[in-house]
């Protein structure tokens, strides 16, 4: 017993840290959606029932605050236990819409204004649908939880050629700027090389948009690669993750949703969605998205209801 | 009061040491996920259960190594080496050196030596867009081009990959850009030569449904804009990687049908078209098939077991083309003999199923490069 405390101790710690946060949701603003949905958080979820996260990824390098970081990745994922399906939908970062904090901008900007409370109050508003549970995961974060499960498998789509990829990683000058050449086909990837074939999105001709396609693939590929993980290796992983993570679940909930994650193992259930035209175009200020909400709303409400 | 001490000193001992115990137990738990790939020259077991014909040449960690007679032998340095290729008369060999900011091309030597350096791409320091990014080099059959995917023209955020051939003996400045990429695809990648002049090679684009597909094309001639060959193979069926068989009229290539999957995927060539295709290997992430030089066999990477590192397999080629079954014995009936009544009619042979082969993984514990195409002499 004691042996046992002794090694799990270091992850019980960071994964005490990392979870159940507490989220403070702000008072909703009108909204597209706001007819639609109670934007006042209701009980968790039972396992058994369908669930929503809300995935948030952020740039979390010396050019940020701690605390006032964009999310550059947001992806709304439901769950449904019942028919072991999930559905996937990628919001763009410049979507330009009402936020929970008040005024419109960038939906990427709700979170570094308020926090996971805002980014989710702005999703829940604008899009009606209820989140129950976030996670958010830093830049390296994530490239040590690749390296964590030692690496995925991914048929990258195309070579990912960049000229003016962000050199804020192990890098002493987080404005310089580095070269990207992913090459295409099936290969494991270890961390750093899939962040960049997640995080690049000049060689794209859908940019935010094709990149959010190469995260829902690693996201799989991650999920994938997942089920070999046996409880031994959590202190290893809990040890890579060790503030880079956060989220509201609680330890009791992480241990109900481990076997129902291994239990989806049919790769045609996974639903993967991006916003591109019509539900989207440019024009609005800043260079950023202007939402057509009536198609937006048509497809939540489809896959989110 | 002694007993009574002892006793306890005893019972503290056997609570560190299972504590201990249990710790150490726990900790050998470990899934080895994350265990780090062996060099193929430390495999266990040695790969000498299976001998491939010829020598294999291969990437891993940014070292080439060689498989010849059941052996591995490193060749270079882990220092960036890949996409290894052989000259036609198989005396040396054309590779990519590359660090985060460029690759180039060398000419080594059959053993690993460097014997010249081919490109020149490392530009500007701290300007990365004078710097640039050679791969998949490829000889022609005679030996005197050399062809390449080569990151060049650029067009700001545009970066993308075009095929060039230039003499294997000039520069850069001596090159002839073969093909017209399409934009904000990541380009045209791996060239081919072929024995009848021109290329077949992968060009990325986006198909109808949006998506970035590989097609293989083929040109014959340096590509005025507008007018750079055909494509061989259907956006839906996402095909690349193309191997051209030993006797030219076959060719081996990897599908995914825009999905997360890779079949290995053969069809018949005629010096311009592919035939129907067919899918050989259809439940492994399949890559860089590499045709056997006597034929018998597809080498090509794949996982082990489940998602992991990328090992070495062998398709026999019974496997995709399997020998004609051998006609059944029909009992001739012989004139003659004591009984002249009529002959029972034979009972027909069950037929016999032919055997399922299947590939054999040549590797266990490797982690060998899969965008590293494999080099094969014979």
């Amino acid at each position: 017993m004691a042996g046992t405390l002794a090694y799990f101790l270091p992850s019980a710690k960071l994964a005490w840290d990392a979870t159940g946060q507490v989220v403070s949701i702000p008072s909703p603003t009108p909204s597209p959606a706001s007819d639609l949905s109670s934007p006042s958080p209701s009980p968790l979820a039972q396992p058994k029932d369908a669930f929503t996260v809300l995935l948030l990824g952020s740039d979390d390098d010396d050019k940020f605050y701690a605390e006032h970081v964009l999310t550059q990745s947001m992806i709304l994922v439901r769950v449904v236990p019942s028919t072991h399906s999930v559905t996937m939908l990628s919001i763009p970062r410049d979507l330009y819409v009402p936020l929970s904090t008040g005024g419109t901008g960038k939906i990427m900007d709700a979170y570094s204004y308020g926090g996971a409370g805002a980014a989710i109050a702005t999703v829940q508003n604008d899009f009606g649908v209820h989140v129950n549970d976030y996670i958010w995961i830093g830049l390296l974060g994530l490239i040590k939880l690749i390296d964590a499960i030692g690496g995925i498998d991914v048929v990258t789509s195309n070579p990912v050629v960049d000229d003016l990829y962000p050199q804020d990683i192990f890098s002493s000058n987080p404005y310089g700027y580095s070269r990207v050449a992913v090459l295409p086909g099936p290969q494991h990837l270890d961390g750093i090389h899939a962040m960049q074939y997640v995080r690049s999105r000049h060689g794209d001709l859908e940019s935010d948009i094709g990149r959010s396609k190469r995260q829902q693939q690693v996201l799989i590929a991650i999920r994938q690669k997942a089920k070999q993980v046996s409880p031994g290796d959590v202190p290893n992983i809990a040890a890579a993750l060790g503030g880079e993570i956060k989220t509201n679940i609680g330890l009791d909930r992480v241990a109900q949703l481990i076997p129902l994650a291994a239990s989806f193992d049919n790769p045609d259930a996974i639903n993967s969605l991006t916003m591109s035209s019509p539900l989207i175009h440019g024009g609005c200020p800043g260079g950023s998205l202007c939402p057509n909400w009536s198609a937006i709303l048509a497809l939540v409400r489809q896959y989110f209801p | 009061m002694i007993a009574r001490f002892f006793l306890g000193v005893g019972l503290c001992a056997l609570m560190l040491v299972s504590s201990f115990g249990t710790y150490v137990y726990v900790g050998g738990r470990h899934s080895k996920v994350a265990a780090p790939a062996e060099k193929p020259t430390a495999a266990s077991p040695r790969p000498t259960a299976f001998r491939l014909p010829g020598t294999l040449y291969l990437a891993q960690s940014g070292a080439i190594y060689s498989l010849s007679v059941g052996r591995f032998h490193q060749l270079t340095p882990e220092d960036g080496w890949m996409q290894p290729s052989l000259s036609p008369d198989g005396n040396y060999i054309v590779a990519v050196k590359r660090n985060d900011f460029y690759s180039d091309v060398y000419a080594l030597g059959r053993f690993g030596q460097v014997v010249r350096q081919v490109t020149n791409n490392a530009g500007r320091p701290y300007d990365t867009t004078s710097q640039h990014w050679s791969f998949y080099p490829r000889l022609s059959p005679d030996g005197g081009t050399l062809w390449m995917s080569y990151d060049e023209p650029k067009y700001g955020y545009d970066a993308l990959f075009s095929i060039w051939a230039m003499p294997i003996g000039g520069t850069i400045r001596q090159a002839k850009l073969w093909t017209n990429s399409n934009d904000y695809t990541g380009g045209d990648i791996g060239p081919i030569p072929l024995p009848t002049g021109g290329i077949m090679y992968t060009k990325y684009s986006y198909g109808p449904d949006g998506n970035r597909i590989g097609q293989l094309w083929i040109t014959t001639r340096p590509s005025p804009y507008g007018a750079e060959g055909r494509a061989l193979t259907f956006p839906g069926e996402d095909c690349m990687e193309p191997s051209l068989s030993p006797d030219g009229t076959q060719v081996a290539m990897i599908c995914t049908y825009e999905k997360q999957i890779s079949q290995l995927t053969i069809a018949s060539w005629n010096g311009s078209s592919l035939g129907p295709r067919r899918a050989v290997i259809t439940d492994q992430l399949v890559a860089q098939p590499a045709w056997a030089p006597d034929g018998s066999g597809i080498a090509y990477l794949a996982p082990g077991t489940g998602n992991g590192p990328f090992q070495l397999w062998f398709l026999p080629k019974d496997a995709y083309n399997p020998p004609a079954p051998s006609p059944t014995p029909v009992p001739t009936p012989t004139p003659g003999g004591p009984y002249n009544g009529p002959l029972p009619s034979p009972t027909p042979a069950p037929p016999v199923a032919p055997p399922v082969i299947k590939p054999i993984q040549i590797t266990m514990n490797s982690g060998f490069d899969a965008t590293s195409p494999l080099a094969w002499a014979g």
